[in-house]
């Protein structure tokens, strides 16, 4: 029955000008469509990667111009001028892109809207395209399959039809494979998913340039439909807020989003200017904003998160109910240093955070690194993952130096970390979450685009998570676990590549007696199987019974280091610790 | 050199209304962290109020100051109360739609209710006064003057009151603030009143020599961003000081270059500003 409906209804919708004539209707559908398809495009950028543009009718626009002036100047094909404008605006999005990613989120909202009212400007005055006359189509190419020009409405229909069609498929690919979920981590913590190894920007600039090329696809296909554009028509503010607009009624970072979203609000805002006239005009409007202000207040995922189904709650059995380290071969402590850390340095103002560290680590080892907060422990490990950058100090992972690498880049040279606050990705699933941490060095876009994680990472995976006790909720969002299981989660995140170290900022801090216990056992055990860390903690007996060896931080500075219990009985220890 | 000089004066005067326009803006993204997409909408609404208010009470636009401030203080600190209260901690996706949400419905009441059509007040035989030897409209001067003394009395209300002081207690540390038993959620709404009736103000300043549509609001939503960005945000000083370089762009490289272009000028500059200093000119380094 639910087959039959899943063919029955597109066909349905194709085979429609076949049988209805009413040129209103048809005309609406067919902004439907292009306007659908462009939203679609949108939601890649400011649904899955969550980088809200308000100026995509400047890339609508550059889509439609450079399609119209081709054939009218050069009698150049349109199916050769779409995609000379995909790729321009690809370019000028990128070219927005790339540096405004580095601002906080809102920054690159206003940069997108003063880019929109730039390109708009300057076509307005730009005579080689007719400023603010614009441009008329050649009539003469009409009714030719090579031209994509029509007098019916119906070939217009399905050309339309096509490019939404193309847009949700696009779309639909990249959410069910490895690039969706990555830009969703993006969106949702950028910072973790570059921890893990994601290159954060690149897949940003990827999602502007596929989102940007994808409406100008639209824009050019709506010149070849109006015959006539000017920069009002194509370039308005109203095109930009339509496209969010509809993406957000349907609910982004979905699929089906815009699919939904684009009837509702196409068709309303169509047939209330018909019934209501100009007298009416705006009443539609003011009914999207108010539907915009309160899916943001209540439903992020509009309608399609009004009409799924609530999740069925999946029993989440005890963590570590008994599973095996995934990979058995133990090894035990050598003296081969991995990650040789060296004076390293770093002053916020005249804070003076860490004053010249110095430690190695060694290959198998868990080495505790404790002392009084604000020693410069967490310091420490921002300056080696990227997040801070260092004054001064060098830190070597197996010869390889690491400072002033980006995050991702240390992640790649191959150390993890956690960070002392929970950092999963709340609304992906525990799967998800888990292959966010595969290994992303030398993983191309179009291999993230086109393919799920390769087997043997899957595999891994699944048995990470069975150790964890963490795979009957493998497809519960990960904000839905309690905050321990949120902790495990994080751990077999950063340890699903294997790194050659990974750095642990307090984790048995906040979690129950009975998890700290766990917590202790899973890391000896993953460290039987050949991993090495660095554990910052304030839980001394959990550092004595877990730690190989101990690092004692104060000041600034590493005071001690050896085994746990030369460290503890230390009297700097004691007396820098326990202030005696 | 004259025509340099001319162009620099009213730029100047016209630069300290833009600066009004983007204070709320400013004081409302540096108390609570959200940015109000909907803020120009407010001026446009003020600029609508104060238009019917003289062409059918024969009020002057400057006399109807005192009743249009009051109203727009009001009718922000609602908006707070209704809706931004609810998306104060919201991620920063959810707060963005919902002023952009509240931009529609506000934009669209208005087309609804006075149709696409523009209005603007008409002062015949509207007198002039010479600022540093320029003449400028009395409207302008007025406005400008005006403007002014509203900086200076926000300025005032920060440093020397108690409420002021307690809002930009607010404006460090929410968690701090609170601790210490300011009421931050009533110190969110008067930001938000004072922001609403700020814009409202430039939007009774600019009627008599600004026309009004309902889609008024893009430009000066640009603009207002565009000095908010330039002067470094949150700050009172900084609304001020950005204000007065975009209004002396836009009418110098008007008048240098090419009138049709001024707006396209303003926002290079401002997208430069975005990529090259985000923390604006008065702004301190950091994110």
């Amino acid at each position: 029955m639910r087959r039959a409906a899943a063919w029955l209804l597109p066909a349905a919708v194709v085979a429609v000008p076949l049988w209805v004539r009413d040129s209103f209707f048809l005309n609406a559908m067919i902004h439907v469509f292009l306007f659908g398809a462009a939203a679609q495009a949108w939601n890649l950028l400011g649904g899955y990667a969550g980088q809200i543009s308000f100026g995509h009718a400047a890339f609508f626009g550059i889509g439609a111009y450079a399609t119209a002036w081709l054939l009218s100047h050069h009698g150049l094909s349109p199916w050769a001028g779409l995609w000379v404008g995909a790729a321009l605006a690809a370019c000028a999005s990128l070219l927005v892109g790339y540096p405004t990613f580095r601002l906080r989120r809102h920054f690159f909202a206003l940069a997108t809207l003063a880019l929109a009212e730039i390109v708009r400007i300057s076509f307005l005055n730009w005579e080689v395209v007719g400023a603010a006359t614009g441009l008329y189509l050649p009539l003469g190419y009409r009714n030719r399959f090579e031209f994509l020009m029509w007098d019916a409405k119906a070939p217009y229909y399905w050309t339309a039809l096509t490019a939404f069609a193309l847009a949700t498929g696009v779309v639909w690919v990249v959410d069910r494979h490895r690039a969706g979920r990555y830009l969703r981590a993006v969106e949702q913590d950028e910072d973790a998913a570059e921890m893990l190894g994601i290159p954060t920007r690149r897949y940003k600039l990827y999602a502007m340039g596929l989102s940007a090329a994808l409406t100008a696809l639209c824009g050019g296909l709506y010149a070849l439909y109006v015959l006539y554009i000017d920069p009002y028509n194509v370039m308005a503010s109203r095109i930009s807020l339509l496209v969010v607009v509809i993406a957000l009624i349907g609910g982004r970072g979905t699929v089906w989003g815009p699919v939904l979203g684009a009837p509702f609000v196409v068709l309303l805002n169509e047939y209330t200017r018909a019934w209501l006239g100009g007298a009416g005009s705006g009443a539609d409007f003011i009914l999207f904003g108010l539907v915009v202000v309160l899916l943001s207040l209540y439903q992020p995922r509009g309608l399609v998160g009004l009409l799924a189904k609530p999740a069925r709650p999946v029993p989440v059995a005890v963590a570590g109910a008994g599973a095996e380290a995934p990979e058995p071969p133990p090894t035990a402590p050598r003296e081969e240093v991995v990650l040789e850390i060296r004076d390293v340095r770093k002053s916020f103002g005249g804070v003076q955070a860490v004053r010249g560290v110095d430690l190695s680590v060694r290959r198998g080892e868990i080495l505790g690194l404790v002392g009084p907060n604000g020693a410069g422990k967490s310091t420490l490990f921002d300056c080696l993952t990227g997040f801070v950058r260092p004054d001064a100090g060098s830190a070597r992972l197996r010869g390889r130096p690491l400072l002033g690498l980006a995050p991702h880049r240390v992640a790649w040279a191959g150390l993890g970390r956690t960070f002392q606050a929970i950092r999963v990705f709340p609304e992906l699933s525990v799967w998800d979450n888990v292959l966010c941490g595969a290994e992303h060095r030398g993983e191309s876009l179009w291999e993230a685009t086109a393919g799920e994680a390769p087997r043997a990472v899957q595999d891994r995976a699944t048995a990470l998570l069975r150790f964890f006790g963490l795979w009957e909720a493998r497809d519960r969002p990960a904000g839905e676990l309690s905050y321990g299981q949120q902790k495990l989660l994080s751990l077999a995140m950063v340890v699903l590549r294997e790194p050659e170290v990974v750095l642990l900022d307090e984790p048995a801090a906040g979690v129950n007696p009975v998890l700290v216990e766990e917590m202790g056992r899973h890391l000896r055990a993953l460290n039987a199987a050949g991993l090495t860390f660095v554990v910052i903690e304030h839980n001394m007996e959990f550092v004595m019974r877990t730690c190989h060896r101990v690092a004692f931080m104060a000041e600034g500075q590493v005071v001690t280091a050896g085994r746990p219990e030369e460290v503890q009985r230390d009297p700097r220890v004691l007396e820098l610790y326990y202030g005696r | 050199m004259e025509l340099v000089w001319h162009a620099a004066v009213s730029g100047a005067v016209l630069g300290l209304v833009y600066a009004l326009v983007s204070l709320g803006l400013s004081l409302i993204w540096g108390v609570m962290d959200v940015v109000n997409l909907a803020h120009a909408e407010y001026l446009m609404l003020a600029m609508y109020a104060t238009y019917w208010l003289w062409a059918l009470g024969k009020v002057d636009p400057l006399a109807a100051v005192p009743v249009v401030v009051p109203v727009f203080f009001g009718f922000g600190w609602l908006t707070y109360q209704l809706l931004v209260r609810r998306i104060v901690r919201a991620p920063v996706a959810a707060q963005i739609f919902a002023t952009f949400g509240l931009l529609f419905v506000l934009r669209y009441a208005a087309f609804a209710a006075f149709g696409p059509n523009v209005y603007g007040v008409w002062r015949l035989g509207e007198g002039t006064v010479s600022v540093l030897g320029v003449p400028v409209a009395t409207s302008k001067a007025a406005a400008g003057v005006v403007s002014l003394a509203a900086f200076l009395g926000l300025s005032a209300f920060l440093r020397f009151t108690k409420a002021g002081k307690a809002l930009q207690a607010a404006a460090q540390s929410r968690e701090v603030a609170l601790s210490l038993g300011i009421p931050v959620d009533r110190m969110y709404a008067l930001s938000w009143g004072i922001g609403i009736a700020s814009v409202a103000l430039a939007g009774a300043l600019l009627i008599p020599f600004y026309q009004v549509s309902p889609t008024i609001g893009d430009a000066f939503l640009l603009v207002a961003f565009a000095s908010v960005v330039l002067g470094g945000f949150g700050r009172v000083d900084g609304a001020l000081v950005g204000g007065l370089c975009i209004g002396l762009l836009e009418n110098l490289l008007g008048t240098l270059l090419s009138p049709t272009l001024k707006l396209l000028f303003v926002f290079a500059v401002f997208v430069l500003m975005l990529l090259v200093r985000p923390q604006g000119l008065l702004g301190e380094p950091g994110r």
